[in-house]
């Protein structure tokens, strides 16, 4: 049912101009307030600009005191939090400074042994030849797994030589023509290299198994566990001078070490994949080591050791701080408690002394009145003898004490 | 304090910390704002007859025009229009629903809306962002929902209907 003209004309009236229990004014006639108020702040009227200004200050001042606990409680998570971010920074720094105060020596010492074994290294493997070849044939025989390269004896390429894709070991030349060579892949159930499994420096030899992995042999298997849960890298060990030592080949498979099965080489790289090779040689060379550099080494090896000792020097001294400080501690609270002691122990004396003096003045006074009685006659003052002394004076005193009057010769 | 203490100066004191507070209600997002003085007046008008009382509502609109540096009485204007539509509509309603009130509440937003903002804009050449004044409007509407369930809780919790 829809709502007669009536209807809407009542309710209206009645939203406008019904006051509610507490209701001083109509809506309406807030309403018209309202306008009124608008319409005289467009004309600049005395009486409204300075009724505006009175109810601006009252309100600013309001919302002043209103927002003074906000603020107040802003203010203050701030400055607390600053606070906090100041310390944890301190922490930080403090603890950062320490550290890099501590690596600093050690890097120096690291560096310097650094610097040591890579001039063995550089000495001890010189690079003999190297060329760059590509990869002509990789069809994968059933019964040997190698390439052909485009490069032969004309280009210096000799039978024993090690390739590389990028860093890692592919394999090694076994046949050389004049324009191509031929290459067995570490993969080939061929190939026997030397190798060391890193981090446990465990030596070994690989053999290939035909496929894109391989197989450790001649390796002490109970030496190889993962308990540290590191990778456990497989490396050229040089040994036999045909590869130089540290050429990444693959990694361990971690469940063969778990389970003891037979350790399995995974290789980095894919044979099959393989377009540019590098070829490259390395021969051993004797170490030479002229009176100079055995001069430098010598040198640079006392620097070594002289640092190694100064960082144990300052890691002891470090100890002994803290034990200095632990024994200085100590004795200032031994200090204190002794100084209390002597405190204690002084005004005890100073009492006791007291108590002395008391006694002995006691004592005094018993001695004099003992005296007193017997040779207080021979000092009193009478009417006969007024040479003597008033009872109760010094003299008197001493005259008793001295038990009669000092004869004056 | 009296449960009716409460349940009567309540909202008259959410109006005003809305309002003189720093931190008031009509919240900046990017594109998210709403005007909480509104859906507070028109509820409580709606709801309560005299809820908060029309002098307050007056006075708190002369505050709002100058905290918000308005011209004086534009904002009392806007609040007793939609005391005036939640009377009408309480005066009209027999059987109160709540998606009734919402619509009704969109209505008398848009309506005072546009009465202020041409207000502004005829009389004082005010410059207005209608995105963000749009937003505030559907924002606003939106949350009258949520708010008139909130306030319904309230206030039953406050009379002790939950025990």
């Amino acid at each position: 049912m829809e709502p007669s003209r009536d209807d809407f004309v009542i309710a209206v009236r009645s939203a406008f101009l019904r006051k509610g229990n507490q209701q001083k004014f109509s809506l309406l006639s807030l309403i018209l307030f309202s306008i009124i108020f608008l319409i005289l702040g467009n004309y600049n009227f005395k009486i409204i600009n300075f009724n505006k200004i009175v109810i601006k200050e009252i309100i600013y001042y309001s919302s002043f005191i209103v927002n003074l606990p906000e603020n107040t409680i802003k203010k203050s998570f701030n400055k607390i939090s600053d606070h906090f971010d100041h310390y944890d920074d301190y922490l930080i720094t403090k603890n950062q400074l320490k550290e890099l105060k501590d690596k600093d020596l050690e890097k120096k010492i690291i560096i310097f042994e650094n610097v040591e074994l890579k001039k063995l290294i550089d000495d001890y493997f010189v690079e003999d030849g190297q060329a760059f070849a590509k990869v002509l044939i990789d069809k994968e025989s059933p019964f040997l797994r190698s390439i052909v390269i485009n490069k032969g004896s004309r280009n210096g390429v000799k039978e024993g030589m090690a390739v590389y894709d990028d860093i890692y070991l592919v394999g090694k030349v076994v046949e050389v023509n004049f324009l191509t060579s031929r290459v067995l892949l570490i993969s080939d159930i061929n190939s026997k290299v030397p190798i060391t499994v890193q981090p446990l420096n465990i030596q070994g030899i690989m053999s290939g198994l035909g496929q894109r992995s391989g197989q450790l042999q001649y390796i002490n298997k109970e030496k190889i566990n993962n308990d540290n849960d590191e990778k456990l890298i497989v490396v050229t060990s040089g040994v036999g001078g045909i590869f130089r030592s540290g050429i990444p080949i693959g990694e361990i498979n971690s469940t063969d070490i778990l389970l003891g099965k037979k350790l399995i080489v995974n290789y980095y790289k894919d044979f099959s994949q393989l377009k540019y090779v590098k070829i490259s040689s390395h021969k051993k060379e004797n170490i030479n080591i002229d009176q100079s550099n055995k001069a430098i080494f010598k040198a640079n090896n006392k620097q070594i050791a002289k640092m190694n000792s100064q960082s144990k020097d300052i890691k002891v001294l470090r100890q002994q701080k803290i034990i200095n400080e632990e024994v200085q501690r100590k004795l200032q609270s031994d200090n204190t408690r002794l100084k209390k002691y002597l405190t204690d122990t002084q005004t005890k004396l100073i009492e006791s002394n007291k108590k002395i003096n008391a006694v002995q003045k006691k004592s005094e006074d018993l001695e004099f009145l003992e005296l007193n009685l017997s040779y207080g006659h021979k000092c009193r003052k009478t009417m006969f003898r007024s040479h003597l002394f008033k009872v109760g004076t010094d003299e008197y005193r001493n005259c008793v004490l001295n038990r009669g009057p000092i004869k004056k010769n | 304090m009296s449960k009716h203490f409460l349940y009567k100066y309540t909202p008259v004191f959410l109006l005003f910390m809305s309002i003189l507070n720093e931190i008031d209600f009509n919240l900046e997002f990017k594109y998210f704002s709403f005007n909480f003085v509104y859906i507070l007046i028109f509820y409580y008008s709606l709801k309560r007859e005299g809820g908060i009382g029309y002098i307050l509502i007056f006075i708190a609109g002369l505050f709002n025009d100058v905290i918000n540096g308005l011209p004086m009485g534009i904002s009392s204007l806007s609040y007793l229009l939609l005391c005036v539509s939640a009377a009408y509509l309480r005066n009209i309603t027999l059987r109160p629903s709540l998606i009734k009130d919402w619509i009704s509440f969109l209505i008398s937003i848009l309506i005072l809306n546009f009465i202020t903002y041409t207000y502004l804009i005829l009389f004082f050449n005010y410059e207005i962002n209608y995105l963000y004044q749009t937003s505030n409007i559907i924002g606003t509407f939106l949350l009258y929902y949520i708010f008139s369930y909130i306030f319904k809780f309230y206030n039953d919790f406050v009379l002790g209907k939950y025990k």
